[in-house]
């Protein structure tokens, strides 16, 4: 009886999880969700390359990332609350940089960091009003925040205006 | 002639700059520690990131963006403890945490409010590596490591 419901635990357990494999890719690493939860972004590999995923949990759609070919590898996504703004790193030679995809009007811009940082890791704030990058700068990880105030905010549906 | 080529040219250098970021210049400079800093994750109202701890270790930090302070997150942090990953929601409340201790790597779940600290499971039993929480908090996503390959699992945190 005991076992029975130790079982029953462990399958109610595994209900609550949901992986995102496909075929043809490879590993799967570095994911990041919107704000509710509908979009799941990772690092995916395809055939030796490194490239952004992004999947409607609700369907396991994989959505169009147009734009992203160049540049990869991909890594550390993150997404605001809509699933709107799409931050990651991508390497441009030999030097990351990191950029912002605006998914509702298709645009992609670098993310202008002050020369002499290079960036390692990055999160999005869930309106995209501020990015907190971690830096690598004269041999040292720093921590740097940053605002984006070109940036229209991307808030919940139903949240006030701010 | 000479002024359109040269509005032109301003255009275009604008264009490849790319978007203007400000540094949060007095904030930065207070959470600028020795040692390296990782793992950032921005809240509304904040961040939490792994930082450098005065013994050496590493630890969970997190810095109030409204107060311009750092806080206390009682029970999270262990001297024996290496934290890999950290994310937080937007309100600040949770906090998603991937750390090795005893040799073992484990995916676990703070709560700020209540300071209270616990296990999630994984299963089938995986190596957890990276974690992310959705803003809302009620969402988690982790990289998780099964039989030599690394996957992505999305679990419901109620």
């Amino acid at each position: 009886m005991r076992r029975a419901q130790l079982l029953l635990v462990v399958l109610l357990l595994a209900g609550c999880s949901q992986r995102y494999s496909a075929p043809g890719l490879g590993d799967q690493e570095d994911p990041a969700l919107s704000g509710n939860g509908r979009l799941l972004v990772s690092v995916v590999d395809r055939g030796g390359r490194r490239s952004l995923r992004l999947v409607e949990r609700s369907t396991g759609r994989e959505l169009p990332l147009p734009g992203l070919r160049q540049g990869q590898p991909h890594r550390s996504p993150s997404l605001s609350w809509t699933g709107r703004y799409l931050a990651f790193i991508r390497q441009r030679g030999t030097r990351p940089e990191a950029v912002l995809l605006d998914r509702l009007s298709g645009r992609l811009q670098p993310l202008a960091l002050p020369n002499d940082r290079l960036p390692e890791r990055l999160s999005l704030a869930p309106d995209g009003q501020q990015l907190a990058v971690q830096v690598l700068r004269r041999g040292q990880l720093d921590l740097e925040l940053f605002r984006l105030p070109a940036l229209e905010p991307d808030l919940p549906a139903g949240a006030p205006l701010p | 002639m000479k002024l359109a080529w040269t509005l032109l040219g301003l255009v275009l250098l604008s264009g490849c700059q790319g978007l203007r970021l400000q540094p949060l210049m007095g904030v930065n400079t207070r959470l600028s520690t020795p040692g390296d800093d990782r793992s950032p994750s921005m809240a509304r109202q904040g961040v939490v990131w792994i930082a450098p701890g005065p013994a050496g270790q590493h630890q969970v930090r997190w810095f109030d963006l409204a107060s311009g302070m750092g806080g206390p997150l009682p029970g999270l942090n262990r001297p024996d403890a290496q934290p890999i990953s950290v994310s937080v929601d937007a309100k600040g409340s949770r906090i998603a945490l991937v750390r090795s201790l005893d040799g073992r790597t484990e995916l676990l779940l703070y709560n700020r409010n209540l300071a209270s600290l616990r296990p999630l499971m994984l299963v089938p039993a995986g190596v957890p590596a990276r974690v992310a929480l959705s803003a809302d908090g009620q969402q988690l996503a982790v990289q998780v490591s099964r039989g030599g390959r690394w996957e992505v699992e999305v679990m419901r945190v109620p």
